[in-house]
């Protein structure tokens, strides 16, 4: 293997700097620098909103909108504002928050800060994924180090202004990610994914114009305010990528936008194990369509996988090398939104248990020809019917399957047992 | 059709078909006006748009994906298309997708024939189905309650029904459990569903999934005849259908009416049919030989009645008296009216006979005064001794709306309403202090500036900002301790406020007999002293008819003496009630759903009945039998038609017309004098009022049509009583225990509840339930009285013989 130097990281860093979940040595980095600037008006929240435009981030949850254009759309009169952190998560094989989370607390509480104060909101919701207990104790801890220090609360940094955050655990759903539905679990109801328009930044918590962002989204704030956007975007732009599956070296990478698949899998994560194959993986969660081998060499950015049908999601590359059975993956994600899907609209709760009981009907060595172009059917008639992103997610990979790896499902369905 | 320019219009083109509609409507909303019809289950045009249910696609042109119609608002320009190939083939995937999981039960599904799901499968389905996996599976059916089933396999989760409860009712009744493919109704941890407007879920389930427990099985739509009358249960007179197969109403539905109960109904009205049905409806004349009441025909029962209020007239037309008038309808008063006032010569005649002497009901006409719809537009109601849902639920839809958008609603009761989650402002108090707490009120408002008294001020401010404030006073206030002081100050807040007063008191068709004739006359006595002069030995016929006393008079003592003290009594009756049991001749009469004719609702509404069925054996129409008893007596009425009938009406009371609002009679600025608030008599106890018993309204009841309705006996339960923990804890009430309740005058036994729904220091007992009458326990002129409550387990480990 050549060599390969990782390039420096300036957001991952401070998760992975030893000490930065407590507040002086995070302090002494340079930390709450820039959110102390915000609180005393030497950077307007124009300037805030501009330099976020201006350094191209977009959401780190999935949907990749730009940040900056989201900060501007929250109306500056509105008498209440709320700010909620999605921290939900769950996108399979995604860990790049929690690592945020357990490692650098501190730098989301001043993106946090950041935002209220850019948009004029009082409050902060951190909502967090259920299972996340570290998370939220290491969350809570560097909260009351801030607090206790005046960075949070009434008046931040000696400035008239007040933002509490608020951390709140969710139920434990997928949908919650969705948010929506997000807001539904935390004004107390099942996580729902609800009708937009109104969007939140119009009417979202309790009604109110919301600013609502990812836990890595705003992690990049302080990073982009302190280094200028310049200098930020000449790190890539930065993301961070959680890499899993089949690869030597499984974590989370900061890599500029539009590194090449095989470098990440190669380089960042040590390649594949020893005598294996690359077979598929997924760019962007499990939601997005996968990738094979012709591939490789795809830029891992927003508009290039766009191209191809599929997403960068939340950048979580879900590698699969050729010990693995593409019919029981298809099966098991599958199954898994159909064990995710909230139950509301018809073609996500209907097409992903029908879709399931097909699959497991063809894994248990019953499946019939016809099931091939069923399965398209029920994809096709999920594609583009569904309520919300979560039902949407289930046609593209099951589509590529068929395409990709046809002759395995014809394999079982011409007599082969499982775990042929 | 002239057009406003300041109103922006939107054109698009549906079809090929240029649409012009106001900015907001939705692209279905739009589709449906130029009548294109695009199927819809999760939608409902009564509420909001959800878009689960994905059945209203739509091709847009320029928009990738195809769109929800029902969640799409209409653009100028936008191009759509409801038959593009992209979209049968959505819809097709959506109906299979709904189809995969519904068991295809039909032939057995109640819903069959007129089955939205059924429907569009036929028009827009996929034909066949390439499911052949196992169909969801649920324990069916299962009892959410006495009226309800709910079929989970059926259910498509179109959440139609959870939303009802939700934005019409505000009653949460029932919610979304679990998720994804187990996804299922329920209700929110309680059983039985707890609403008063459950019957409109299975009217708006698109499938057979939530079926009614009284209708299960009993027909096939086709095979029912629907005949559109009036529900005359709480008095609003909303529009139903009577479902009639073989000679019996089957099922009640809601028919749509805008101004009255536009499409819903509450419970009493979907399930309160039973009775016309029943058994023991009296089909034969009895008259009383020997003691006992003996069969007798027409010709004999009539000739006696006649002849006994031939010989009374002839002694003093005054020795005659009526009571009655909330089960008649509008030409059955009129003709009473005539009989008695005309021909016999009456001016004692009153139809509100459970109202009791002294209080505030006597005072003033009953009613509403603003339509229904101009009560939809308030900003403030303020409730005062009205429990709404449990008297006039249908009142209360319009003021869900209202709150919804913004309206406050103030609360003043001695028990706390079911509604009270949606009140800004809420007070309980002892019955014997609403008369003092009103006035508080009012002073407050007139006060202004002085500050209003702790706990008063949200109600102050919230009145003193509004601009239609609406003043309800309802039966408990009007007839309560210090009703006329009530009645007093509610005129004062209605006043300052410029709002408008309502008197929410009347139930059936009250308001038809009070507007043609069945108040008492020049010089005539009131119900009360009507039953006072009867106990006097004043009266030789006492008649009765749309009205049972004997349960309704609020002090049963008074009933029987009055009964003792006259020489004979006339009742018309479907039943053999309390009345009619301890009567001299008993006409069997017909039940309102078998009238052709008009009743009168609460706003002063001139509405329709049609027969629905025809009357069992030889009963008769009460208008027939008092023509028939005033050809005895020498007057001929000859009314040949409905149509002659409803001419005299017309007459007799200019402003009456079809389906119009005739305004009941002002409330008289000043009122009258006042007993002193807060009197309580002293009951068995003998010494302070401990604890005092006043009696609520229910709308679930076991009275005589009530207790024969199979699903509105089993949601009224038991006869209770309601009792605050803090009293039963003294008092050693468990909850759900036996108890005696003991006046000074009378003793009843039944079930304690012990809920904070009462304030302390006060038992509740719901009316109605004939089995175990309040009124055993009260003596005018008090309308409460102090209470012993005695556990009876505890009496009998005492050892009590």
């Amino acid at each position: 293997m050549t060599t390969f130097a990782m390039p420096e990281s300036i957001v991952l860093r401070w998760a992975q700097t030893p000490g930065m979940t407590e507040l002086e040595p995070y302090r002494r980095a340079g930390g709450y620098e820039a959110a102390r600037r915000v609180a005393a008006g030497e950077l307007a929240p124009e300037a805030v909103i501009e330099a976020l435009v201006a350094s191209g981030l977009r959401g780190k949850g999935g949907a990749g909108f730009p940040t900056g254009q989201k900060w501007k759309f929250i109306p500056r009169q509105a008498p209440v504002t709320y700010v909620v952190v999605n921290g939900d998560e769950g996108e399979p094989c995604t860990f790049k928050d929690r690592t945020l989370l357990e490692g650098a607390p501190h730098l989301l509480i001043e993106g946090v800060l950041i935002a209220a104060l850019t948009v004029g909101a009082r409050k902060a919701y951190v909502y967090l994924r259920r299972e996340f207990y570290r998370a939220r104790r290491t969350l809570e801890a560097a909260l009351e180090q801030a607090r206790a220090a005046g960075l949070v609360g009434r008046g931040v940094f000696g400035s008239a202004r007040d933002v509490e955050i608020v951390v709140h655990s969710g139920a434990g759903a997928y949908i919650a990610g969705e948010e929506t539905a997000l807001l539904e679990s935390l004004e107390g109801r099942r996580a729902l994914p609800r009708l937009r328009p109104p969007f939140p930044a119009q009417a979202g918590l309790y009604q109110r114009p919301t600013l609502l962002n990812n836990v890595e989204t705003l992690c990049h704030v302080p990073v982009i305010l302190t280094l200028g956007p310049e200098r930020y975007k000449d790190y890539g732009p930065p993301a961070l990528f959680s890499v899993s599956g089949h690869v030597v070296r499984p974590g989370v990478y900061e890599a500029p936008l539009g590194v090449k698949l095989r470098s990440l899998i190669f380089d960042y994560a040590g390649g594949l194990r020893p005598g294996r194959r690359f077979k598929a993986a997924f760019p962007g969660g499990s939601s997005s369509m996968p990738l094979v081998a012709d591939h490789l060499d795809v830029p891992m950015d927003y508009d290039s996988l766009r191209v191809l049908g599929s997403m960068l999601g939340s950048a979580a590359v879900i590698v699969i090398d050729d010990s693995a059975d593409m019919v029981e993956i298809i099966a098991r994600t599958v199954e898994f939104y159909r064990e995710e899907s909230c139950g509301k609209c018809t073609p996500c709760r209907e097409g992903t248990i029908w879709a399931t009981q097909v699959l497991e009907r063809i894994l248990h060595g019953r499946g019939r020809p016809e099931d091939l172009a069923l399965l398209e059917g029920i994809a096709r008639g999920m594609t583009g019917t569904c309520f919300c992103p979560l039902g949407e997610s289930v046609p593209p990979s099951l589509v590529a399957s068929l395409r990709h790896f046809r002759d395995e499902y014809e394999r079982y369905i011409a007599g082969a047992t499982r775990g042929h | 059709m002239a057009t406003d320019p300041a109103v922006r219009t939107v054109t698009l083109t549906i079809d090929g078909r240029a649409v012009t509609v106001p900015p907001g409507t939705t692209v279905y909303q739009a589709a449906r006006a130029a009548g294109i019809e695009i199927p819809i289950f999760c939608y409902h045009d009564r509420m909001p748009p959800l878009g689960a249910c994905r059945m209203c696609l739509v091709k847009v042109d320029r928009m990738g994906k195809l769109q929800t119609s029902c969640t799409l608002p209409a653009a100028d320009g936008m191009v759509v298309s409801t038959t593009d190939p992209e979209v049968v083939a959505g819809q097709e995937a959506i109906l299979e997708f709904l189809l995969i999981n519904h068991p295809l039960d039909c032939p057995i599904c109640d819903k069959g024939g007129e089955c939205p799901l059924q429907d569009q499968t036929f028009r827009w389905g996929p034909g066949r189905s390439r499911f052949v996996e196992a169909k969801r599976d649920f324990a069916k059916p299962v009892s959410l309650g006495p009226v309800l089933t709910l079929d989970r396999e059926r259910c498509i989760l179109c959440w139609r029904c959870v939303r009802f409860g939700e934005i019409i009712a505000g009653d949460d009744a029932l919610k979304g459990f679990e998720r994804g493919f187990t996804s299922e109704i329920n209700t929110p941890f309680t059983l039985p569903v707890e609403s008063k407007f459950i019957g409109n879920t299975i009217a708006i389930c698109p499938v057979g999934a939530l079926t009614s427990r009284t209708y299960r099985f009993r027909a096939r739509p086709w095979d029912n005849e629907p005949v559109p009358s009036t529900c005359t249960h709480c008095g609003l007179g909303c529009a139903v259908w009577f479902d009639v197969r073989g000679g019996e109403i089957v099922r009640t539905r809601a028919r749509e009416a805008p101004a009255v109960n536009d499409i819903w109904l509450c419970d009493l009205g979907f399930f309160g049919h039973d009775y016309v049905a029943s058994g023991e409806r009296l089909t034969a004349p009895l008259v009383r030989r020997d003691g006992r009441l003996t069969q007798a025909s027409w010709e004999e029962a009539l000739d006696l009645v006649a002849s006994r209020l031939r010989a009374a007239r002839d002694r003093a037309p005054g020795r005659v008296a009526f009571l009655g008038g909330r089960r008649l309808s509008n030409e059955d008063a009129l003709v009473a009216a005539r009989l008695f006032g005309e021909v016999i010569g009456t001016p004692h005649r009153d139809h509100r006979v459970d109202a009791p002497p002294g209080g505030a009901s006597l005072e003033v006409a009953w009613g509403l005064r603003a339509p229904l719809e101009e009560i939809a537009r308030g900003d403030v109601f303020l409730l005062v001794g009205c429990d709404v849902t449990e008297e006039y639920p249908i009142l209360w839809l319009r003021m869900k709306a209202a709150v919804d958008r913004g309206a406050a609603l103030l609360l003043l009761h001695a028990r706390r309403l079911e509604v009270r989650r949606h009140a800004r402002w809420e007070r309980l108090v002892r019955a014997d202090r609403l008369a003092a707490e009103t006035g508080a009120l009012a002073d407050a408002l007139e006060r202004g500036a002085a500050g209003p008294p702790p706990g008063l001020e949200a109600a102050v401010a919230a009145i003193a900002a509004g601009r239609r404030v609406h003043v309800v006073v309802g039966r408990f206030a009007l007839d309560g301790p210090g009703g006329s002081a009530v009645l007093a100050a509610a005129v004062r807040i209605a006043e300052h406020s410029g709002g408008v007063l309502h008197v929410a008191r009347g139930k059936g068709n009250d308001i038809g007999a009070q507007r043609f004739g069945l108040l008492p006359g020049a010089g005539g006595w009131p119900a009360p002293e009507i039953l006072r002069r009867a106990a006097a030995g004043d009266l030789d016929v006492l008649y009765v008819a749309g009205s049972d006393p004997a349960t309704a008079v609020t002090d049963r003592s008074a009933w029987d003496a009055a009964r003792r003290g006259v020489g004979f009594l006339v009742v018309h009756e479907a039943f053999l009630s309390a009345t009619a049991e301890a009567a001299d001749v008993v006409l069997p009469s017909l039940v309102l759903p078998e009238k052709d004719g008009t009743v009168t609702n609460l706003e002063g509404r001139t509405l329709p009945l049609r027969a629905a069925v025809r009357g069992p054996g030889a009963a008769r129409g009460d208008r027939e039998i008092f023509s028939l008893i005033a050809a005895r007596l020498g007057a001929l009425f000859t009314y040949g038609t409905g149509d002659e009938l409803f001419e005299a009406l017309r007459a007799a009371t200019p402003g009456v017309e079809a389906g119009a609002i005739l305004p009941v009679a002002p409330v008289p600025a000043r009122l009258a004098g006042d007993v002193p608030a807060g009197a309580v008599a002293a009951g068995a106890g003998g010494g302070s009022a401990e604890l005092i018993l006043a009696t609520i309204d229910h709308l679930f009841t076991q009275g005589a049509t009530t207790g024969r309705c199979r699903g509105i006996t089993a949601l009224a339960g038991a006869p209770h009583c309601l009792i605050h923990p803090d009293d039963a804890a003294r008092l050693g009430v468990e909850p759900g225990a036996l108890v005696e309740l003991a006046t000074g005058h009378g003793a009843v036994v039944l079930q304690a509840r012990v809920t904070d729904v009462t304030a302390p220091g006060q038992v509740l007992l719901p009316r109605g339930f004939d089995a175990v009458s309040a009124y055993a326990l009260v003596r005018w002129p008090h309308a409460v009285v102090a209470v012993t409550v005695r556990p009876l387990v505890a009496a009998a480990a005492g050892g009590a013989p």
